[in-house]
C-alpha cells in the first residue's frame, strides 16, 4: 500500500478515443498492468477532435501533463486523423510556448485498440518526465 | 429428483444453430429485419472459435475487440433468444415454412439471469480440472466462468467433475447455484433454419510421428493462439515443458490438411495465414526468437494476405519449403525436426525448442443426422453440401435450411461473415415467399 | 441544470470494492451539486438493481443518472436501456468507468484507487448536470436501391433486394448483362457453364417486377445522402428497334464496314460496329457501338430495325442506397512481358478460355495444332517490381481446372505449369491433385527468378530455374504460352470517383472493416460487392453480393433511418464563414449558407458522423459536438482536479 500522501504524483489527463484507445486503456486494467492513479481519462470520438483550449484549460487548472492517446491509422473516421491530431498538438504546443509553459507537458502517441502495454509505458515515462521537470 | 415437466413449445421465425461468428451474423441480420430468432449454441458461451483467438490476420486487430461487441449486440437484441448449452436433437420438416425441432438444454446448475459473474464460486471450488477453453494449457475449477469474455459471462458447474461439496453454493451472494436443475426439452416451431455449426480442429494425436501429447513442447496452433490472446493464461509465451521462454520456434503447416493418410485431402484455407500471423505476434512478444515455418505452398490468397506474407518475410520469419516427416525429443525438451528440404533436394534435420502444429479444419459432423424426414446432403469431404453453390451459396439440399460459415467448408473470418450475411439474405427471401 | 441526479456506485462483487472504498466514494459525492440520491450496489447490472433504478427514477422523478461501474463498452447501453424503461431520455445517462480504469488498473494502490474513483464519479456528475435530452436524427429513406453493374454479383444482389421488398434499379454500362461470367465457359467445382449461370440469373431478373434493368446506362451524377440519393443516369440507346428480323440483322452486320477488336473474345477476334450478341449475353438484342460507327448508313439500307433517331436519355432516380458491383478487369500484360504482343503464340488466360471455346475436336491456334502448353502464373499479381502486390486468388484454381478440361477434351495435351507456389485453397485442392495425377508438370520458381519466354527459330521456349529440382535450369518447347493473368480494378473508375469510394492498397474499393463491416464503405449508404472489392471467385462474389444486399436493404427497409444525434453544432453568432470546417470534414457535412444577412456554416446532421475533426480548426471556436461541448469537457476537467 502506498504510504504518505495519497496520489501525490504528477497529474495526467488522457484524451482517449471511444473506439480505439479507450478499449486499450480498459484492457490495461483487465491485465492489471498498473500505472499511476493520477492518470485520468476523458474519452472522445476521435483524437483529432481535441480542442487546444481544453488542453490549456487542463494545464491551467492543475494538470501537470496532457496525453493524447491518438487513433493513428486505425481511426474509423479516416486516414486524415493522424495528420489532424498532429496539427492540434503543434498548434497547442505553440500556444503553450507563448504562455511560457513547457511544451513537453503535452504528449501524443498512437494507441491501437490493443496497445495496453505501450499505453502504460507511455504514461509511466511521461509521469517520470513530469516528476523530474517539476523538481528541477 | 424433480418430476419431468411436460416439454414446452416455443415458436420463432428462424432457428440459427451455432452461435459462432457466422451464426451470429445471420441472427443479427434477421433480427434487425424484425424476425424472431432462436439461437442455440451447444457450448456454454456464444462467440465460437473467434472469441478465443488472439489477433486476426491480415489487419492484426484483436479478435476480442471484434467479437465482444458483436456478441453483446446478439445477447441484447430484443428479437434474439439465446440458448447456450443446448443441443439440437431432431429436425422434422412438416412442410414449407414449417419445421419442428427438438432441442435439449443441459443443466448449467446456475441460474443465468441471477448470476453476476462475481467468481466467488470459482475461488471457493476445491476441484481443479483441465481448462478446455485454454486448450489444456492450464486448469480451471469445477465451478467456473468459461472464460473472461464469455457471453453469458456467468458461472457454470461442471457436474462431471463436481464433488457436490456445496462450497460454491455457500459463497454465492445471489443464491443462483441450483443443483436441482435438470435437462430441459423444448419443441421449437420455426419457419426456416440456418445451420452454422462451424468446424472442428484436426486432432494431431492422429499423427503420432509428430509426438503431440508425448513431447510437451509440441503444441497445436490453437494452444499458441491462447498463449498470445489478451485473456492468455501465462501473460507471456512459455514452453509448457519447463516454463522457459522459447527462442527458436517451428511451425509445421498442413498438419492434418492436404493429407490423404489422415483422410483429409483438402487445404484448410486458414492455417498458412494464422501461422504467419502468430509468427508476427511472436516476433513482437519475443523479439530475440527465431521462427521457422515449414510449408508446402503458402496460400496467402485473400485481400491483404500476400502483402502480410511478404511483411513476415521482411520481418525475418524463415520460410522453409518442405514436408516435416518426423519429430523427436531431446533430453532438454528441444525437438529435432526431420524434413525433406525441397530446395536442397535432401532430407535435413533441424533443432527447435518449441514446435507448433498448424492444425487444419475438419467438418463438425453430426448435424446432418438430426434431420428426420429429409436428407441434409454432405459434400465429399463431409461438409454441408451447397446445392447451388454459384448462384445461391447458402442453399442446402433442403428448401428452407441454409448454411452459413465453415459448416460448408474451410473459410477465414471475413468469408465466414460474408457467408453469414448471405445465409440471412436467402433466409429472408424464403420467409418472404410465405407471406406472398 | 439538473437538480435530481441519481448516482449508483457498483461493488461489482468485489471487483471494484476490493480496491475502491465504495462507501467513501458515496460519501464524497452525495453532496455534490445536483445529486439527489447516491447509493452503492453489489451489482449495478443485476436485474434487481435495474428494477430499483427504474423505481427510483419514477418515484423520485430523477432528471439524470450516473452509474459508476465497469467500462461503458460493456454496460453503457444496458443502463441507457434502464433509464429509457423508466421514461427518461437516454442521453440523460452518464457512465463512469471505475473498474477497468480504476480498481483493476490500480489494484496495487487502494487509497489511490479510491481517490481516483471519487474524481471520476464527480466528473460524470459534472457531465450529467448539463446533459440534454436528445432525439435521434430521423431521416426518411426511399425504399429503393440502385445496383451498379449487372454481372453475376449485381444481378444476384438485385434479385435478393427485390425479393426482400425493395424497388431495384439495375444499371449496366454495357449493352449486355453477365459481365465476366458471360465470357467464361466451364466454371470450377460445379459443372455449370457461364452461359447457364448468366441465363438463370437474367431470367430471374426479368421475371421480377420490382427490378428495372437499364443497359447502356451510366451513373453520371448524384446528390443527397443515405436514405435519399438522387441519381442521374445517362442511358445510351441501342439504335435498334425492339423487333428485328435475324436475316436483316445478319445483312446489316455483313455490310457494316467498321471492324474493331471484339472485347468479348478478349480481342482475339474482331467484330463490326453493330454488335452481334453472343448466346450468353442478354438482352438478346443487337446494338450499334456509336464510338466506332462512322454513320455510313449502309446498315439502314438493309435492315429496317436500325434507328438512328433514338436519343440518349437522362433519367432521374431516387434511391435510399447504392450497391456497387462493378467487377474487375483482367490484367493486360505489357508488350514484351513474357513475350506478350511480340511472340505470336503467347496469349492471356482469358484469351485461352475463348480459344478453347471455339475449338472442336482439335485445339488449334493461328492454324497450328496445340499439344504442349506452358502456363505462366502470377502474371500481373504478386509483382516484385510492379504495383500489384496482391494475389489474385482465383487464377491458380481456374487455370488448373481449365488445363484439366483441355487435357480431357483433346488428345495428347501436355501441360506445364510454371508457378510461384500453387494456391488452390480449400476444396480446390482436389483439382491440383487431379492435374498432378493426370501427369501435368509443375515447375516452380521464386519471385526474383521468373521464367523467361524466348523465340528461337519458329519454336517458343519457356525457361525456368526450377526449385523443385534443386534449382536446375529447365526448358520447355511450347506450342502455346498462356499467361495466367490476375484481376485488376476497373480501368474506368468514374463511379468510384463520383461517389468518393475509398480504395485500398490494392486499388480495389475498400470496405470500412474487413470483419465488422465488410460490405459497407465510409460513404454511408454505399455498399460494395463482388470483385470490385478485390479478387474473388464466383461463389465468394455471390456471398458478398448477398451480404451487401442485406446491408443495403436494412438501410431502406423501414422507410426511416435513425442517426445518432451527437453531431457537430454551429454557434451561428460566432461563426464567420471561413471554410476551414468544410476542409476538415471527411464527410462533406458542411455547407455555406446565408442567414440573417451573414454567411455561416451549416451542418447537415444526416451526413455528420460526430467525429469532431472540425472542432479544433475553427478560429472562432464556433463549433461543438452535441454532448461534448466546451462546458461538458471543461467541467469534467475541473471535477477531475481534487479540491486541495
Amino acid at each position: 500500500m502506498a504510504g504518505g500522501k495519497v496520489n501525490d504524483g504528477p497529474r495526467i489527463l488522457v484524451f482517449s478515443t471511444d473506439k480505439i484507445s479507450d478499449p486499450a486503456i480498459d484492457m490495461a486494467g483487465l491485465l492489471k498492468l498498473h500505472y499511476p492513479p493520477t492518470v485520468y481519462t476523458i474519452s472522445i470520438p476521435c483524437s483529432s477532435a481535441v480542442k487546444p483550449r481544453w488542453i490549456l484549460h487542463a494545464l491551467e487548472q492543475g494538470f501537470d501533463g496532457v496525453f493524447i492517446a491518438a487513433d493513428g491509422t486505425d481511426c474509423p473516421y479516416g486516414e486524415s486523423c493522424t495528420e489532424k491530431t498532429g496539427q492540434v498538438v503543434s498548434t497547442t504546443m505553440q500556444m503553450m510556448k507563448d504562455k511560457g509553459m513547457d511544451p513537453a507537458r503535452l504528449k501524443m502517441a498512437a494507441i491501437c485498440s490493443v496497445c495496453s502495454e505501450p499505453f502504460v509505458n507511455h504514461v509511466k515515462s511521461f509521469s517520470e518526465y513530469l516528476r523530474k521537470s517539476s523538481n528541477s | 429428483m424433480n418430476m419431468q415437466e411436460p416439454r414446452k413449445t416455443l415458436e420463432y421465425d428462424v432457428l440459427v444453430i451455432g452461435g459462432g461468428i457466422a451464426g451470429g451474423e445471420s441472427a443479427i441480420n434477421l433480427a434487425n429485419l424484425g424476425y424472431k430468432v432462436l439461437l442455440v449454441e451447444k457450448d456454454l458461451s456464444i462467440g465460437g472459435k473467434m472469441i478465443l483467438l488472439s489477433k486476426v490476420f491480415p489487419t492484426l486487430d484483436c479478435a476480442a475487440c471484434i467479437t465482444t461487441p458483436k456478441v453483446s449486440e446478439i445477447a441484447r437484441h430484443p428479437n434474439i433468444t439465446i440458448f447456450t448449452g443446448t443441443e439440437t436433437r431432431k429436425i422434422t420438416k412438416k412442410g414449407e415454412h414449417r419445421f419442428e425441432v427438438d432441442i435439449l438444454q443441459k443443466p448449467r446448475y446456475v441460474h443465468i439471469e441471477d448470476c453476476t459473474g462475481c467468481q466467488l464460486c470459482e475461488e471457493a471450488c476445491p476441484v481443479s480440472v483441465t481448462d478446455e477453453y485454454q486448450y489444456g494449457l492450464v486448469g480451471r475449477k469445477a465451478a467456473f466462468i468459461p472464460f473472461s469474455i464469455a457471453s453469458p459471462r456467468v458461472a457454470a458447474i461442471d457436474i462431471e467433475n463436481c464433488t457436490l461439496c456445496g462450497a460454491c453454493e455457500r459463497v454465492c451472494p445471489t443464491n443462483c447455484i441450483d443443483f436441482t436443475m435438470t435437462e430441459e426439452e423444448f419443441l421449437v416451431k420455426v419457419k426456416a433454419i440456418v445451420v452454422a455449426t462451424g468446424f472442428n480442429l484436426f486432432d494431431p494425436l492422429k499423427i503420432p510421428r509428430y509426438g503431440y501429447g508425448k513431447f510437451r513442447n509440441v503444441l497445436t496452433s490453437m494452444q499458441m493462439e491462447r498463449q498470445l490472446a489478451p485473456t492468455r493464461p501465462f501473460n507471456t509465451v512459455l514452453r509448457p515443458g519447463d516454463g522457459k521462454l522459447p527462442d527458436n520456434i517451428a511451425y509445421v503447416l498442413c498438419t492434418g490438411s492436404r493429407d490423404k493418410s489422415v483422410g483429409n485431402p483438402i487445404c484448410s484455407q486458414i492455417c498458412c495465414m494464422y501461422s504467419i500471423k502468430q509468427a508476427q505476434l511472436l516476433m513482437g512478444a519475443l523479439p530475440m526468437a527465431d521462427i521457422t515455418i515449414y510449408y508446402l505452398h503458402i496460400r496467402a490468397f485473400g485481400k491483404g494476405f500476400n502483402e502480410f506474407y511478404v511483411q513476415a518475410q521482411d520481418m525475418g520469419v524463415e520460410f522453409v519449403k518442405g514436408k516435416v516427416g518426423k519429430i523427436t525429443e531431446k533430453e532438454n525438451g528441444n525437438l529435432i525436426l526431420r524434413y525433406e528440404d525441397v530446395e536442397a533436394g535432401t532430407v535435413q534435420e533441424a533443432e527447435h525448442d518449441m514446435v507448433v502444429l498448424s492444425v487444419g479444419v475438419l467438418p463438425n459432423l453430426g448435424i446432418s443426422d438430426v434431420f428426420e424426414n429429409e436428407k441434409l446432403e454432405l459434400d465429399p469431404f463431409n461438409f454441408i453440401n451447397q446445392s447451388d453453390m454459384l448462384a445461391s451459396p447458402a442453399k442446402t439440399s433442403i428448401e428452407g435450411v441454409f448454411v452459413a460459415g465453415t459448416a460448408s467448408g474451410p473459410m477465414d473470418i471475413p468469408d465466414s461473415i460474408l457467408s453469414g450475411g448471405a445465409a440471412s439474405a436467402e433466409t429472408t427471401s424464403y420467409l418472404r415467399r410465405e407471406s406472398l | 441544470m439538473k437538480k435530481k441526479i441519481g448516482v449508483y456506485i457498483c461493488h461489482c462483487g468485489g471487483n471494484i470494492s476490493d480496491y475502491v472504498d465504495v462507501e467513501k466514494v458515496r460519501e464524497a459525492v452525495k453532496n455534490e451539486e445536483g445529486v439527489f440520491l447516491a447509493k452503492t450496489t453489489m451489482f449495478a447490472c443485476a436485474d434487481s438493481n435495474q428494477k430499483e433504478m427504474v423505481e427510483d427514477i419514477r418515484k423520485e422523478a430523477l432528471d439524470g443518472v450516473v452509474v459508476a461501474s465497469c467500462s461503458p463498452k460493456l454496460h453503457l447501453l444496458t443502463f441507457r436501456g434502464v433509464v429509457e424503461r423508466a421514461g427518461m431520455n437516454k442521453y440523460n445517462y452518464v457512465h463512469a468507468n471505475i473498474r477497468e480504469q480504476v480498481s483493476w488498473a490500480h489494484s496495487d494502490n487502494k487509497p489511490g484507487a479510491t481517490e481516483k474513483a471519487i474524481q471520476v464519479v464527480k466528473a460524470a456528475i459534472a457531465k450529467v448536470r448539463h446533459a440534454e435530452a436528445l432525439e435521434p436524427i430521423k431521416v426518411k429513406s426511399t425504399k429503393a436501391v440502385a445496383v451498379i453493374g449487372a454481372g453475376v454479383a449485381g444481378m444476384r444482389a438485385a434479385i435478393e433486394l427485390a425479393e426482400a421488398g425493395a424497388e431495384v434499379y439495375l444499371i449496366e454500362r454495357e449493352y449486355f448483362v453477365g459481365g465476366r461470367t458471360a465470357q467464361w465457359d466451364d466454371l470450377c467445382i460445379t459443372e455449370e457453364t457461364g452461359k447457364e449461370l448468366v441465363t438463370r440469373l437474367y431470367d430471374e431478373v426479368m421475371k421480377h417486377k420490382h427490378v428495372t434493368l437499364f443497359t447502356g446506362a451510366e451513373l453520371v451524377d448524384y446528390s443527397g445522402s443515405v436514405g435519399n440519393f438522387n441519381l442521374k443516369v445517362k442511358v445510351t440507346p441501342r439504335y435498334f428497334k425492339l423487333q428485328c428480323s435475324s436475316d436483316e440483322l445478319q445483312k446489316a452486320i455483313e455490310v457494316c464496314p467498321v471492324e474493331v477488336p471484339d472485347e468479348f473474345n478478349f480481342n482475339i477476334t474482331t467484330r463490326k460496329a453493330i454488335y452481334h450478341n453472343y448466346p450468353s449475353e442478354y438482352p438478346q438484342l443487337p446494338a450499334i457501338d456509336m464510338k466506332n460507327c462512322t454513320r455510313c448508313g449502309e446498315c439502314e439500307k438493309v435492315c429496317s430495325s436500325v434507328d438512328f433517331s433514338q436519343k440518349t436519355e437522362m433519367l432521374n432516380l431516387k434511391v435510399g442506397s447504392i450497391l456497387l458491383a462493378t467487377g474487375f478487369d483482367p490484367y493486360e500484360p505489357k508488350k514484351g512481358e513474357f513475350g506478350y504482343g511480340e511472340i505470336d503464340n503467347v496469349v492471356t488466360f482469358p484469351q485461352f478460355k475463348r480459344i478453347v471455346h471455339y475449338c472442336d475436336d482439335k485445339l488449334m491456334y493461328k492454324g497450328k495444332e496445340i499439344k504442349h502448353i506452358a502456363y505462366i502464373y502470377c502474371v500481373g499479381s504478386r509483382q516484385v517490381d510492379g504495383e500489384n502486390k496482391y494475389c489474385s486468388r482465383y487464377c491458380c484454381t481456374a487455370n488448373i481446372h481449365t488445363a484439366i478440361t483441355v487435357k480431357k477434351k483433346y488428345k495428347n495435351i501436355y501441360n506445364y505449369h510454371f508457378n510461384r507456389g500453387i494456391r488452390t485453397y480449400g476444396k480446390a485442392e482436389v483439382w491440383y491433385d487431379e492435374s498432378s495425377r493426370l501427369g501435368d508438370i509443375y515447375l516452380q520458381s521464386f519471385e526474383d527468378h521468373p521464367p523467361v519466354v524466348e523465340k528461337r527459330g519458329d519454336q517458343t521456349f519457356v525457361k525456368i530455374r526450377d526449385i523443385l529440382t534443386t534449382d536446375k535450369e529447365l526448358e520447355v518447347a511450347a506450342d502455346l504460352v498462356v499467361l495466367v493473368t490476375g484481376m485488376v480494378p476497373r480501368a474506368d473508375n468514374s463511379i468510384g470517383n463520383l461517389l468518393k469510394v475509398p480504395k485500398g492498397r490494392d486499388k480495389f474499393f475498400n470496405e470500412i472493416h474487413m470483419k465488422l463491416r465488410p460490405v459497407e464503405t465510409v460513404i454511408d449508404g454505399v455498399t460494395i460487392a463482388g470483385a470490385s472489392q478485390g479478387p474473388k471467385n464466383i461463389m465468394e462474389s455471390m456471398n458478398s453480393a448477398l451480404a451487401a444486399a442485406t446491408k443495403s436493404f436494412s438501410l431502406v427497409d423501414s422507410g426511416e433511418l435513425a442517426l445518432e444525434p451527437t453531431v457537430a453544432r454551429v454557434n451561428e453568432e460566432a461563426c464567420e464563414w471561413c471554410g476551414k470546417c468544410e476542409e476538415a470534414c471527411p464527410y462533406s457535412a458542411f455547407e455555406k449558407v446565408e442567414k440573417n444577412g451573414k454567411t455561416i456554416a451549416k451542418v447537415n446532421a444526416a451526413v455528420c458522423k460526430g467525429c469532431g475533426m472540425c472542432l479544433p480548426v475553427c478560429p472562432e471556436n464556433a463549433l461543438d459536438l452535441i454532448g461534448l461541448s466546451d462546458e461538458d469537457v471543461e467541467s469534467m476537467i475541473d471535477a477531475l482536479i481534487p479540491n486541495a
